[in-house]
């Protein structure tokens, strides 16, 4: 998608950046325009669909915008989940 | 009273018996670790935690409290229960920081975040408050289940409070979160396809959407028809300023860790989620599918105010979703509902059992009492844990008697004060254990206070309770903010460490140049812009 990474190395995934800006924003509004819009939808009001409607568009904008980033993320973290893991159980077990 | 034919008592007990299978099914996984008795193993695909997020949070006192604000506030009243929200933002912020931390709990997270004597008390204060707020959380869904019991049935509270409880606690206590969430998934799937069956049901009883909006317009009551119908900026019950400080605390709570009560169990999810794009994906799906159950409900109460509009008694129209299925379905089906019902009730009470138990296992016996303890014997810690948070939310359901008035008093005092402390944390380096820990014990104190001790002696007026959260939200930085600054910054190695495990956002400048310059992480200007490295 023009204007948004689809290409994250593990480290600029790691920085938070527009695409994460922007997803804070979108993704509220999907949440109001559902709550309206499926009211409006079952009481049968035409723009009840038209509102479900712009829901379901910017699900996929957000999508489009934020996925590659986060399967970058969970790709390069997996790699040192295990680490993390024994360092975490350390610290459980006062050793650390 | 309702009467059940052999039909609905058939799809009763073959419900209540493929659920309690389906849960002890997974007695083998569930007895493998710590880390399966309360995370799964922190494999699950994004859409395992989804289903466990909506099922946990459709409980039995879920539709009377949203029939509760909807019938006295109408279609407005859905933004009592927009708190959900603060998912939207939590799912892509606060969401991808605690994955990346690993901690089992939110407790866990505080000794990750913090260091010292301040982090291990906030530990033991948050793992003691979780205990007990599980147990509360309990008994409150089980009151419930025991109020509807004694309208279907006329049994007496007590045995709808107890006996469901009980089964539920059978594959918890055998397979742990794997029994919980395998579950969850079932419950969810059947919650969802009832509550839509019931709920649209319940609209073509009342004479479908035109007959429902006439009906309303002819009673003198078309404000209940507009969701964003105001009584003014400060004045009459539904003012502006309410409805901007809901959205302030749901969504800006999105960047926080603890900002909602309902953190706490999505915490859990978050942690059994296979990689942090399934957490993100399970948090942000689970809550899509509440605020969409929430709208369902509303119309759905709406349509049963059109049939009885006079209603005055609070416990009568709490249980309007409940009516319009008891009332209007027809003989065979009902026993489906309340099988759904019962499932409905399950998912949140097996979700607060295991939820609880990790906190007592995990956070207070092997943390404090025996750090070497195998993975065995914290198995058998965390299923007597579960057993006695049940024994205890029993206790705790026969002292509650007005639903709602708990869950607004839970809501709020979890939220006003410790709201941004909660944010803070999470976004700014210099917050720490001190400011965070004093921040808690000044909202419990004001908590009190502004609500109800002051009012009660008339030394303030009963305030609107958006006055309320901004008041304690001032008030308790009046505390926290001197403590932070007269107290000494957390241990530098603790935050670089941090900062590189989970990458926080916000105001971290000083712990990411320490990063930087011990070799740890790059620095931005190494980083090659627009594409592979």
């Amino acid at each position: 998608m023009k204007g948004f990474k689809t290409q994250w190395s593990p480290e600029e995934a790691d920085r938070w950046s527009k695409e994460d800006y922007l997803t804070f924003v979108i993704s509220p509004l999907i949440y109001f325009l559902l709550a309206l819009g499926a009211i409006w939808s079952l009481l049968l009001l035409w723009y009840g669909w038209l509102t479900l409607g712009i829901c379901g568009l910017l699900l996929w904008l957000m999508i489009k915008i934020i996925d590659p980033k986060l399967k970058a993320i969970s790709l390069d973290y997996e790699k040192k989940q295990k680490e993390f893991l024994e360092e975490l159980e350390k610290i459980e077990r006062w050793e650390n | 009273m309702v009467s059940f034919a052999w039909l609905d008592w058939f799809w009763l007990v073959v419900f209540i018996v493929l659920m309690i299978v389906c849960g002890v099914l997974f007695y083998r996984l569930g007895k493998r670790s710590l880390a399966d008795f309360f995370l799964a193993g922190r494999g699950l695909p994004w859409w395992l935690p989804a289903a466990s997020v909506y099922a946990t949070h459709s409980a039995t006192d879920t539709p009377m409290w949203v029939s509760g604000v909807i019938y006295k506030y109408g279609l407005r009243g859905i933004w009592y229960t927009f708190f959900s929200a603060w998912c939207a933002i939590s799912a892509f912020a606060s969401t991808r920081i605690f994955r990346r931390s690993l901690a089992y709990t939110q407790a866990e997270w505080q000794t990750l975040r913090f260091s010292g004597l301040g982090a291990e008390l906030l530990r033991g204060w948050i793992a003691g408050w979780q205990v007990f707020m599980n147990m509360f959380v309990l008994g409150w869904v089980g009151m419930a289940m025991g109020k509807l019991c004694h309208y279907l049935f006329n049994w007496p509270e007590w045995i709808g409070l107890m006996l469901f409880s009980s089964l539920c606690a059978i594959y918890v206590l055998a397979a742990g979160y794997w029994g919980v969430v395998m579950a969850d998934f079932q419950q969810g799937v059947v919650a969802f396809s009832v509550i839509v069956i019931v709920s649209i049901w319940g609209i073509v009883a009342a004479g479908g959407p035109q007959q429902i909006m006439a009906k309303i317009h002819s009673l003198g009551e078309s404000w209940r028809l507009n969701p964003l119908a105001f009584s003014g900026w400060t004045s009459g019950d539904f003012p502006l300023v309410w409805f901007l400080t809901m959205l302030v605390i749901a969504v800006i709570g999105g960047f926080g860790m603890g900002t909602s009560i309902d953190w706490y169990p999505e915490a859990q999810r978050i942690q059994s989620a296979r990689t942090v794009r399934d957490a993100s994906y399970s948090i942000w799906a689970g809550s899509a599918l509440i605020v969409a159950r929430n709208s369902l409900w509303a119309v759905a109460v709406l349509a049963f105010f059109s049939l009885y509009p006079r209603i005055q008694d609070t416990a009568q129209y709490e249980m309007a979703w409940y009516r319009l299925g008891f009332e209007f379905l027809p003989v065979g089906l009902v026993g489906f509902f309340f099988a759904a019902v019962v499932a409905i009730h399950i998912s949140t009470i097996s979700t607060h059992l295991n939820l609880g138990a990790s906190y007592a296992t995990r956070d207070l016996y092997q943390h404090y009492f025996r750090p070497q303890a195998t993975d065995k014997e914290l198995v058998w810690v965390g299923r007597v844990t579960t057993l006695i948070l049940l024994l205890g939310s029993f206790l705790y359901g026969l002292m509650m008697k007005e639903i709602t008035q708990w869950l607004i008093f839970a809501l709020w005092i979890m939220t006003a004060g410790i709201w941004l402390p909660s944010i803070l944390q999470v976004v700014w380096w210099r917050f720490n254990a001190w400011g965070y820990l004093a921040s808690w014990m000044a909202n419990l104190g004001l908590s009190w206070l502004v609500v109800w001790v002051l009012p009660e002696f008339r030394v303030i007026p009963s305030l609107p309770d958006y006055l309320q959260f901004w008041i304690m939200m001032v008030l308790g930085a009046l505390i926290y903010l001197p403590i932070t600054f007269l107290t000494r910054p957390e241990d530098m190695n603790r935050l670089v460490k941090y900062y590189v495990m989970s990458r926080p956002l916000g105001w971290w400048k000083p712990v990411r140049e320490e990063a930087i310059k011990r070799g740890l992480i790059k620095p931005e200007r190494d980083l090659i812009v627009g594409g592979q490295p």
